[in-house]
């Protein structure tokens, strides 16, 4: 197994041995092969349509991968459901439109999947969620109903959810793309706490700031490939691929 | 020190008057144009007219005896004539089939502690009570029939209590209740050689009102469960479990209730093994109940697919397996999502009841119509009779809609 340079020769954690993906005849990943250390943080971006997002979610297999080999923590996804639901405990994941559920409130969406899947009693749940949303600074806001929050604040709520489960693995797709600008600090800042406490992440975002201060890892997506591997500072400051740097001279 | 900050630009200021208060909604709603204003005189000429001559017919010229000499045959029939209950009064065992639907409303409302349930809880009881006044001889209209109907105050009242002081008061044990209750009411109306002080009432006999309610409220109670079954089977992955489902919804859906009314009586025995006790009503609650289920299922199915694809998604990430993602996330959204289309097709039902009049049961709307028939005296009465009618369905089918519109208000909160 190629362990990638970056991974500080730590134990990986994420797995992935030449993923091919297609939709239909679009071939949206094309022999995907990389490992993820645990504890690391990796920012992934790349054009539209280039498979980043196609990439995360294989992770949790939202996304069924055709070819090839994913494996996390220690389990390969297959077609066998107890992986899919043991992995799917084990990784978190945040989603660009937040997907809170509009009839439950902030504190019942965050208890549902400890108490129905871990099997955690109601008053234990709902400390752990109290004890989250502190974390992810909404305390006042836990019998509120989603919609009734700023988008800030429902993708802390989303954040505080994913976190109940206890996972080894936090995945974000694009988290504050769809957020008004000044809202999106509030949501990096959680995120950046997150990374500091030794969480796992895969983050998928063009929020360059946040990359270069937070990320120990980037990975630039193009047609179905990673193009570029490596860290912030090589990067941003000399990157190999072309396409990386025209991509990222349009970005920045 | 905190510095004042200063307001900048414009402060606000009042609309003009033409856009505020009663002149404002006048302006924009009666007289906006002349068109609209000359729209508006004439239709109040026209209604003022009708609702003169309407009144007017109403109050002095209308005869609505027929009403009061048909009185309880409307609600139950010929349930307690010498030929459906030789010898004896059978009227008391529909009376308290009432009072028990009174207590479970009153338990209904002492486990919501107020609000809709106290609401509908006591207009039923009152409602009901009242009709113990009514102006009928005490030969026509017995003591024991008045208090039964007054009892329905106390029955409501304990339901309360019930709910309130003893650990039947939890939603499940209600919900469990009602079910009890819908059996025995089957039971106590049906009677049966085997159960004494209950001689058997033959189903022929039933009618009125009391049948449509039955028919109705077993119709609806069936058909939302097996419409929801129906609604998953056709999105299911399985192709066979699909197939059923396409097949089963689209034969119920594309041939009129009257003909499956019809059918009913032929092809319903089929189904079952020879010596299975059955019936008209039973064969026509099961056809009402897949007519309805069909309808059902698709308006679920309407509700799921207007779901967003991430809240399942968020759902099955969390490592919620695909029946709880179901259970917990996809329909309460769904149902909630659909409850006006859910609603106005239990009142169709409640409506299309009357046709089991096709395979010769009196329901409440042909009792009346055979009543004239056998009774010419009464013919010039048929309007009166049948605007009464039309009354009774829209009280219900209203009450339907009002409590519809409630629970989902109630329900709106953090409505995407």
């Amino acid at each position: 197994m190629e362990a990638q340079e970056t991974n500080n020769g730590s134990e990986d954690i994420i797995i992935c041995r030449d993923v091919h993906k297609w939709y239909g005849s679009f071939h949206a990943l094309r022999g995907i092969t990389t490992s993820i250390g645990k504890a690391q943080v990796v920012v992934v971006f790349g054009p539209s349509g280039s498979g980043k997002s196609t990439f995360i979610r294989t992770i949790n297999r939202l996304e069924e991968h055709q070819r090839g080999q994913i494996i996390v923590d220690g389990i390969e996804l297959t077609n066998d459901v107890r992986n899919i639901d043991a992995i799917r405990r084990d990784v978190g994941m945040v989603f660009q439109s937040f997907n809170l559920f509009p009839h439950l409130t902030v504190m019942d969406n965050i208890i549902l999947a400890p108490m129905k899947v871990r099997k955690m009693p109601r008053d234990e749940a709902r400390q752990v969620a109290l004890d989250l949303l502190d974390r992810v600074g909404i305390t006042e806001q836990s019998e509120k109903y989603p919609t009734q929050l700023s988008g800030g604040q429902q993708q802390r709520v989303a954040i505080a959810r994913a976190l109940a489960m206890q996972p080894n693995i936090m995945l974000f797709d694009e988290p504050t793309s769809a957020l008004d600008p000044e809202m999106i600090k509030e949501v990096l800042e959680v995120m950046k706490e997150l990374a500091s406490s030794g969480m796992t992440m895969v983050v998928v975002s063009h929020e360059m700031g946040f990359a270069r201060e937070v990320a120990d890892r980037m990975m630039m997506f193009d047609q179905g490939s990673i193009v570029e591997d490596g860290s912030p500072e090589q990067i941003f400051e000399n990157p190999q691929s072309d396409r990386t740097k025209l991509f990222l001279s349009q970005i920045l | 020190m905190a510095a004042e900050v200063r307001p900048v630009g414009n402060p606000p200021l009042p609309p003009p008057i033409l856009e505020r208060g009663v002149i404002g909604w006048m302006h924009a709603n009666l007289f906006s144009t002349w068109f609209s204003g000359a729209l508006t005189a004439v239709s109040c000429l026209v209604i003022g007219a009708a609702a003169i001559f309407g009144i007017n017919w109403i109050l002095f010229n209308a005869d609505w005896s027929v009403i009061a000499t048909l009185g309880g045959q409307l609600v139950i029939g010929q349930y307690n004539t010498e030929l459906a209950c030789p010898g004896q009064n059978c009227f008391w065992r529909p009376q308290v089939s009432v009072l028990l639907v009174t207590l479970i409303l009153g338990m209904m409302w002492g486990l919501a502690g107020g609000g809709l349930p106290k609401r509908m809880g006591i207009a039923v009881a009152v409602i009901l009570s009242a009709f113990a006044l009514l102006p009928y001889s005490f030969e026509r209209m017995g003591m024991d029939v008045r208090l039964l109907l007054g009892a329905n105050i106390p029955a409501l009242g304990i339901g309360w209590a019930i709910a309130r002081y003893t650990p039947l008061g939890t939603s499940r044990n209600v919900a469990l209740s009602a079910v009890v209750v819908f059996v025995a009411i089957l039971l106590l109306v049906r009677g049966g050689p085997a159960i004494p002080g209950l001689e058997p009432v033959s189903v022929r006999h039933w009618g009125g009102l009391m049948l449509n309610l039955i028919l109705a409220v077993g119709g609806i109670a069936f058909s939302f469960p097996i419409g929801i079954a129906l609604a998953l089977g056709r999105r299911s992955s399985l192709p066979v479990v699909k197939l059923l489902c396409v097949v089963f919804i689209e034969v119920f859906r594309g041939v009129p209730l009257i003909t499956l009314l019809f059918m009913s009586q032929v092809l319903v025995p089929l189904a079952f093994p020879e010596n299975f006790p059955q019936n008209s009503l039973f064969r026509a609650a099961i056809v009402i109940t897949l007519f309805s289920s069909a309808y059902m299922a698709e308006n679920i199915r309407g509700g799921l697919q207007a779901l967003h694809p991430g809240q399942a998604e968020a759902a099955r990430a969390l490592g919620l397996p695909s029946w709880q993602t179901m259970l917990f996330i996809s329909l309460p959204q769904a149902i909630r999502n659909v409850i006006p289309a859910i609603v106005g097709q239990f009142i169709a039902l409640f409506k299309d009841t009357s046709l089991v009049y096709i395979i010769g049961m009196l329901d409440v709307v042909e009792i009346s119509r055979a009543f004239i028939q056998g009774n010419p005296e009464y013919l010039a009465s048929t309007k009166e009779l049948f605007l009464f009618l039309g009354l009774v369905f829209w009280v219900f089918t209203y009450s339907m809609s009002y409590v519809s519109r409630r629970v989902e208000e109630n329900l709106g909160v953090g409505r995407r």
